[in-house]
């Protein structure tokens, strides 16, 4: 069994597990903190951005009108083209993958470029929100990235030795000649198009090898960890579960019970950040910012934090004043992803799942959009721009700060301080997020909300479930490295867990012991069990095995053939089987003293015993013989003397049971 | 004792007498004997004002029929019948005594089961032994056996009070022998009743108690640890009471044991004994010695957790032992020296073995105990000697500084005690909330001013910091003012530290719960009131910029949902003005604003807390303006709140609208205080104001209507709620006096008010109906009609005359009536004896009507 590991990145996981017959690919989440390394994409030309000097090497001979920046930063000014980092694509052919298992929605974002012009033929597997709130994001994403017209892209900066020479993040970029565009609209659709859609607790099977099913782990709508599991083996892949109380289905842990391997990723990215502290603390500073008459941005995505970010504000403005508000939520999905939140209703945690009954909308979002205190729109263009009112606040995307329409609100609000931009999202940081706005005198808040298990929750996880090994990305083996005497921010494990980081391939610590056999029931009338011990019999069976779609079955041997009725047609036909002489089978051990005793009334006097690690060996001077007496057989070492064996044996076989 | 009662009671006493079944409540004979009890206190002789009560007594003590709970109430009566000397005699005249205590008695009778009798037994002879007869009795009954025999009782409330009577008889032995010790002569003895013999009898059983005691320490510690633990606190009791030589007397016997018990198993009652013993015994004692001893090997025990509680209880009972108190200090920073890698203690001050330990027991979860005993008993360590300190208290603050750092999991030490403890207390609220009480007692340290910014820059930390507990914010607040207050010179904080405290304060002002927006509203009023009055508002100016940082937030603040903020809000805004209403400064639009908030909130606001608070802004406002009638706006509201408040439906809101108008009154008739406590007060009130220029008076009540205090006063007067019509009684007493000369005349009918309602028309006549019943020669028929014409209804509101109503309503008798509490009928002791009587006739009569008895349960 082996994990091919295609991405080093502990929350964005991609991995492959290659298991009995079958190849399984867990998750393809796709590393977007490359484009950091780009200027943001602005939705109206920004004289700023384009005025910014180009990169001219130390001695002059080098100008990269591209390479933009000052003396705090550079970063290419190209319209993304071949912005994204990909996982690991050549470690192994990706047109072996059976299948595809995804857990949550943030973690198919690289899905297109596997399927697509890879020779993918396998299928994807995911529950419905799962594809549904996917497809959301990665339409947004391709939005993003379309909407701005590409005039040309930047590739000189990618050349080795001139890269060596750039400044800051950029010279540390690695692969960068492996980094791909965007994908487009049709290769998301055709990508999707191989999904199919499954429900918690409900068992697949792979060609009859494995059974896989994903158990609710209670991070985000759909999400999932994954059982793979054959008849004697177990592997639970765990990948961004959460225990705390937010609006999707509770996590089944009790399922990951007794595995032989537990993957685990996707644990918190801001161990040291409680997300209610970090809720409370948004509320606050949004607060704040209103009440002294400033514009709030949460640059976030389009679907997961934000609704219930939504949820908290809906109890809070009420509280703090700000009924009158405007709150907008700007983004090309956000119609879809606010209405799909409602429509979900069995993947969402149990006090939601009721008011449908009542009925009333899930989420409370439903009613700050109809009481026009929450307005979406597609973008800022259109009527966003005629029902604009300032103080607000806008959610919007990305949370990169490089694209989206947050581009054009930072463009606008930064130089004010009474405005105030709120990180909430966890994968980017923020200080690498806001390099290009320098100087900027809008307030910045970083209260990342992340709601996956942190260390404390996941050793008590793993603690009751207990498996054989863990494996997990090494990132989670020793303290972060800005922390390095918080020894409770690391896995503490017995065994340790086996860590990986991108491009390993590991190979799991169990070997495969058995195997189940079926046999048929007028073949299973037919055999004479013997009682070996109490409670265990025993039985000699012919039969032909027959294997096929990795079900092994007993069959009777098939009659022989009647003889060919004519020697005309001569065919080769296969030997009948050479029916051996029917010899017992022997169970039981040889008794060291007994034995002795037997040999000397048959006038064997003379005998060394020699113990060896898995019996004795008997010299028996005289004759010039060995026996060698072992656990699983009895050797009888003599040259030339057949009666003398022969008796030996008769001797042995004295003390031994006959089947 | 009155007399109805005294006719009553030899019926009771037969009813009780007869059976005891047939009580009303259980409590009826608790409150008969506390009320026996109180009119003994009042130095009535129980027996001479009711007889009965020794036949009672003996035909309970004799009939052996009663049930257990009458029997253990004569117990208890007997005793403090027998309390005085006369009473003594009367009992054992008629040979009652012997035999009601005698527990061979109840145990033949197969009563003393019941602990219920064993505990009047107990409180009988507690109250009985108060002199050297009842002693003697004591002893020659031999009763010192059957007492030991309770201290062990299977009931805990037995044995709790069987352990207090042993004690006081003890001392009771140790009063009766020192007067017989301290030189009087044996004629003065035998005058005082205690003689010689006396007390060679009793000094048995100081012998039987020291035997029994010594016996049962060591013996019960391993049956029975409870019981153990009980012994050791009646052995505390008893040292800390008797005085030698009888304490060292009982020392001797005991130490022994103690010793075997120090050192088998430590525990908290034990400690309490040696630092009794250790801190009551003269140094020339013999047993000191030993008790030192002890209290050393308890000190230098080498468990962790036991001696940091040993040291913490050495450090409370603030013993004079200057070596073994720097070395408990010792221990007790142990802990935050190891866990902070500041070294608070030279290297073998405590031992390496203990640090070793500590170390050890560190990296286990119990350190979250031991560290909060640390931080707790930091106030024990702080009010040592210098010299005694094992380091200076700089340090002291500095590691707790660093540990509280070490809480939020940011250390920049990386030891590895340090590694292990931060996994326990980081996030750890309640280890934060111990230590942000040590630092605020820190604060009183000499070297505090130095630290001051770390402890700022900290404490602005926890206020940003998202995960801080609101009661931690709560503690850093107080914290925070503790240090402000301390400190004179704030050249420390810089800009940058000041900006982040405000930056804080603000955040927390948005908070998203409601305890923490409370905690910073609070602050803010404690900030203003750090200064000292009358100089300029140094902290407040210098942090936060003055009020005009303040007061916006606190104008938020009125709109909290919360009606605790908006109450908090509201009182915190009157501590930030008073400084400028003591200055007399025009007020700014602003405060303008918030007079009109602050009168919506009175009338509209459905919590009472918050309108309970706008009435005492206007208090604090009245009362700190040096001239309040300048003050337009002041006065132009006073009326509507009064009018409100009163009005109001919360009881507490009305009686401070109450204390507003007696402020009023207090301003339009200033006192004329004596000059000195000893001068004479004219008893005639009216003669007070004999000089007094009439028609001033008149203008003055005029004033006073019209502020609305006298419409306020007479609607408190017929409020349903009794403190709101006490206080509104009392205050109309008062104006009664004081304008007492405007009433001789013939109703004045130049100064009325109206009034809103009905009820108080009603009660007006009521109480001159009353009036001229009562003293027909003073009513006349000239009166009676201008009385009946005054009231002139308008709608609901009806129009009076202040003086006529002044004149006329009984407020002595109002005031006598108000002042007995609700439920002084259905508690005196007339009422107790008759329920007694009423349930024992139901008893008899079993067969009487139950609907009756439903209706008077209804009633």
């Amino acid at each position: 069994m082996k994990l091919y590991c295609l991405s080093g990145h502990p929350t964005l996981p991609c991995n492959v597990l290659k298991f009995k017959s079958t190849t399984i690919m867990l998750d393809c989440g796709l590393d977007t903190t490359s484009v950091l390394n780009f200027l943001p994409l602005p939705l109206v030309h920004s004289p700023r951005l384009s005025k910014l000097p180009g990169w001219i090497s130390k001695d002059g001979a080098i100008n990269l009108e591209k390479v933009k920046g000052d003396e705090r930063q550079f970063m290419i000014h190209s319209q993304m083209a071949n912005c994204l980092q990909l996982p690991e694509l050549e470690l192994l052919d990706l047109s072996t993958i059976d299948v595809i298992l995804i857990s949550n929605y943030h973690c198919m974002m690289a899905l297109p470029y596997i399927t697509e012009h890879t020779g993918f033929t396998g299928t994807v597997y995911a529950t419905e929100p799962t594809l549904q709130i996917g497809r959301l994001l990665m339409e947004e994403l391709v939005n993003f990235m379309e909407r701005v017209p590409k005039a040309q892209s930047a590739t000189c900066w990618k050349n080795k030795e001139i890269q060596r020479l750039l400044p800051g993040p950029l010279k540390d970029a690695v692969d960068v000649w492996t980094w791909k565009r965007c994908y487009s609209m049709q290769e998301v659709n055709s990508a999707l198009s191989k999904v199919q859609l499954v429900g918690y607790s409900q068992k697949v099977e792979l060609f009859g090898a494995v059974q896989v099913s994903p158990l609710s782990s209670g991070y985000s709508l759909g999400s999932s960890n994954w059982i793979i599991q054959s008849h004697h083996e177990k592997v639970s892949y765990v990948s961004g579960s959460s225990l705390l109380t937010t609006h999707p289905q509770p996590m089944d842990q009790s399922s990951l019970k007794n595995s032989d391997v537990l993957i685990l990723t996707g644990l918190t990215q801001m161990p040291t950040a409680n997300p209610d502290g970090m809720l409370g603390e948004f509320c606050s500073n949004l607060a704040m910012t209103i009440r002294a008459g400033g514009n709030v941005l949460v640059p976030c995505y389009s679907s997961g934090v934000i609704y219930d970010l939504l949820e908290c504000l809906y109890q809070f403005i009420e509280s703090a004043n700000l009924g009158t508000t405007p709150f907008y939520f700007i983004s090309p999905v956000a119609n879809s992803s606010l209405e799909f939140s409602q429509i979900f209703a069995e993947w969402l945690c149990h006090n939601k799942q009721t008011k449908v009954y009542l009925p009333e909308p899930p989420f409370p979002h439903a009613e700050l959009i109809q009481t026009n205190k929450l307005k979406h729109y597609p973008s800022i263009h259109g009527d966003f721009s005629s029902e604009f009112r300032q103080p607000c606040v806008v959610f919007t995307g990305h949370p990169s700060l490089r694209f989206g329409d947050v581009v054009h609100f930072m463009e606008l609000w930064g130089k004010s301080s009474l405005n105030t931009v709120i990180f909430t999202e966890p994968d980017f940081s923020y200080l690498d997020a806001l390099a290009p706005y320098q100087p900027l005198a809008m307030k910045c808040v970083y209260c990342p909300i992340d709601t996956r298990l942190n260390f404390h929750q996941v050793s008590k996880l793993l603690k009751e479930v207990q498996p054989l090994h863990v494996v997990c990305p090494e990132q989670y083996t020793q303290p972060p490295v800005t922390q390095s005497h918080r020894a409770d921010l690391m896995l503490e494990l017995q065994p340790p867990p086996m860590p990986y980081r991108r491009c390993s391939v590991l190979n799991l610590p169990f070997r495969r012991r058995y195997e189940r056999v079926y046999i048929l029931p007028e073949l299973a009338n037919s055999l004479v069990p013997s009682e070996v011990k109490p409670g265990i019999s025993v039985a000699t069976v012919s039969a032909v095995l027959q294997s096929k779609d990795n079900k092994h079955t007993l069959q009777s041997v098939p009659k022989p053939p009647p003889a060919p009725p004519s020697k005309k047609r001569k065919r080769v036909i296969e030997e009948p089987p050479v029916t051996l002489a029917h010899k017992p089978l022997l169970s039981g051990a040889v008794p060291l003293e007994a034995f002795l005793a037997t040999l000397q009334k048959h006038g064997i006097t003379e005998v060394k015993v020699e113990e060896t690690a898995d019996g004795h060996i008997l010299h028996l001077q005289a004759e010039d013989t060995l026996i060698q007496l072992e656990e699983d057989g009895t050797h009888i070492v003599c040259d030339n003397n057949e009666p003398l064996r022969a008796t030996l044996r008769d001797l042995v076989l004295r003390f031994l049971q006959k089947l | 004792m009155d007399i109805q009662c005294v006719s009553v009671l030899p019926r009771v006493c037969e009813v009780l007498a007869a059976s005891g079944s047939s009580l009303p409540d259980d409590t009826s004979l608790e409150k008969l004997l506390d009320w026996f009890t109180a009119t003994t206190n009042t130095g009535v002789s129980l027996l001479e004002s009711a007889p009965c009560l020794l036949d009672f007594i003996s035909n309970v003590a004799f009939s052996s029929t009663s049930g257990p709970g009458i029997l253990s109430f004569t117990l208890k009566l007997t005793g403090l019948i027998a309390a005085s000397e006369d009473g003594f005699k009367a009992l054992e005249e008629c040979s009652v005594l012997k035999l009601i205590f005698d527990p061979h008695h109840w145990k033949e009778a197969g009563l003393w089961e019941d602990p219920c009798l064993r505990i009047g037994w107990i409180q009988g002879l507690r109250k009985m032994l108060q002199h050297s007869k009842a002693l003697r009795l004591f002893v020659q009954a031999d009763l010192i056996e059957p007492l030991l025999q309770l201290q062990t009782d299977s009931s805990l409330f037995v044995s709790s009070a069987a352990n207090q009577l042993l004690a006081h008889v003890l001392l009771l032995y140790q009063s009766l022998s020192s007067a017989g010790c301290n030189g009087a002569n044996k004629r003065d003895l035998e005058h005082s009743g205690v003689s010689e013999q006396t007390i060679i009898s009793c000094s048995g059983i100081i012998t039987n108690v020291s035997e029994y005691l010594k016996k049962s320490l060591v013996l019960k510690e391993s049956s029975h640890p409870p019981q153990s633990q009980q012994i050791l606190k009646l052995l505390t009791l008893l040292l800390v009471q008797l005085r030698p030589p009888l304490q060292e007397q009982l020392l001797l016997t005991v130490i022994d044991s103690l010793e075997e018990l120090v050192t088998k198993r430590w525990s908290l009652p034990l400690m309490d004994v040696i630092l009794a013993a250790n801190s009551s015994l003269q140094d020339d004692c013999v047993s000191k010695q030993q008790i030192v001893r002890l209290l050393s090997i308890m000190l230098y025990m080498k468990k962790p957790a036991d001696v940091i509680q040993v040291a913490a209880a050495f450090l409370r009972s603030r013993q004079h032992d200057p070596t073994h108190a720097a070395y408990a200090a010792g221990v007790l920073l142990l802990p935050l020296d190891i866990a902070t890698g500041i070294s608070l203690l030279k290297t073998n001050s405590t031992g390496v073995d203990l640090r070793i330990l500590m170390t050890e027991q560190l990296k286990s979860k119990s350190c979250i105990s031991m560290i909060c005993v640390c931080l707790t008993n930091i106030p024990q360590i702080t009010v040592m000697a210098p010299d005694c300190l094992p380091c200076p208290q700089r340090l002291i603050v500095a590691a707790v500084l660093t540990f509280l750092r070490l809480c939020r999991g940011d250390s920049s030490s990386s030891s590895t005690a340090c590694v292990e403890v931060s996994r326990f207390v980081t996030g750890s609220s309640k280890v934060q909330k111990c230590a942000m009480e040590a630092l605020s007692e820190l604060s009183k340290s000499p070297e505090a001013e130095a630290l001051l910014a770390d402890v700022f820059k900290l404490l602005t930390e926890y206020l940003n910091s998202p995960d801080s507990d609101p009661t931690v914010l709560q503690k850093s607040y107080k914290a925070l003012i503790n240090w402000i207050g301390v400190c004179r010179d704030f050249s420390s904080i810089t800009d940058q530290l000041r900006e982040g405290l405000m930056q804080a304060v603000r955040k927390r002002a948005c908070d998203i719960r409601w305890e923490a927006r409370d905690s910073t509203v609070e602050f803010l009023g404690h900030l203003a009131e750090v200064c000292p009055i009358g100089e300029e508002r140094e902290p407040l100016k210098t942090l936060l910029g003055s009020c005009s940082f303040t007061i916006p937030l606190l104008k938020e603040a009125l709109q909290d949902p919360e009606s605790y903020v908006r109450a908090s809000s509201i009182a915190t805004l009157a501590q930030t003005l008073t400084f400028s209403w003591q200055q007399g400064a025009a007020l700014t639009q602003e405060q303008e604003e918030i007079v009109t908030q602050l009168q919506e909130i009175l009338s509209q606001d459905s919590e009472g807390f918050a309108r309970r608070a706008v009435v005492k802004f206007f208090t604090a406002w009245f009362s700190s303006c040096p001239s309040p009638t300048s003050c337009s706006l002041l006065m132009q509201s006073v009326p509507s709140v009064l009018s409100q408040g009163v009005a109001d439906l919360d009881w507490e809101v009305k009686l401070h609208t109450l204390e507003l108008a007696e402020l009023l009154l207090d301003k339009t008739f200033p006192e004329r205080l004596p000059l000195h406590p000893y001068a004479v007060i004219s008893n005639q009130p009216h003669t007070c104001h004999a000089g007094e220029n009439e028609s001033d008076l008149l203008c003055s009540l005029n004033s006073l209507v019209d502020q609305g205090v006298v419409p306020a006063l007479l609607c408190g007067l017929v409020d349903c709620d009794r403190p709101v019509a006490l206080k509104a009684c009392q205050l109309l007493i008062k104006l009664r006096d004081t304008v007492s000369s405007l009433l001789v005349n013939a109703a004045d009918p130049r100064v009325s008010c109206m009034l809103p309602g009905q009820s108080w028309v009603q009660e007006m006549r009521g109480n001159k109906d009353a009036h001229t019943q009562g003293a027909p020669h003073v009513g006349s028929e000239s009166r009676d009609e201008a009385a009946e014409e005054t009231p002139c209804t308008d709608g609901d509101a009806v129009c009076v005359s202040v003086c006529e109503v002044l004149r006329t309503l009984d407020l002595d008798k109002k005031l006598s009536v108000l002042m007995q509490s609700s439920d002084h009928i259905y508690n005196s002791p007339l009422s107790l004896l008759q329920d007694i009587l009423t349930a024992s006739t139901a008893a008899s009569n079993p067969n009487s009507d139950p609907g009756q008895e439903v209706i008077v349960d209804c009633y």
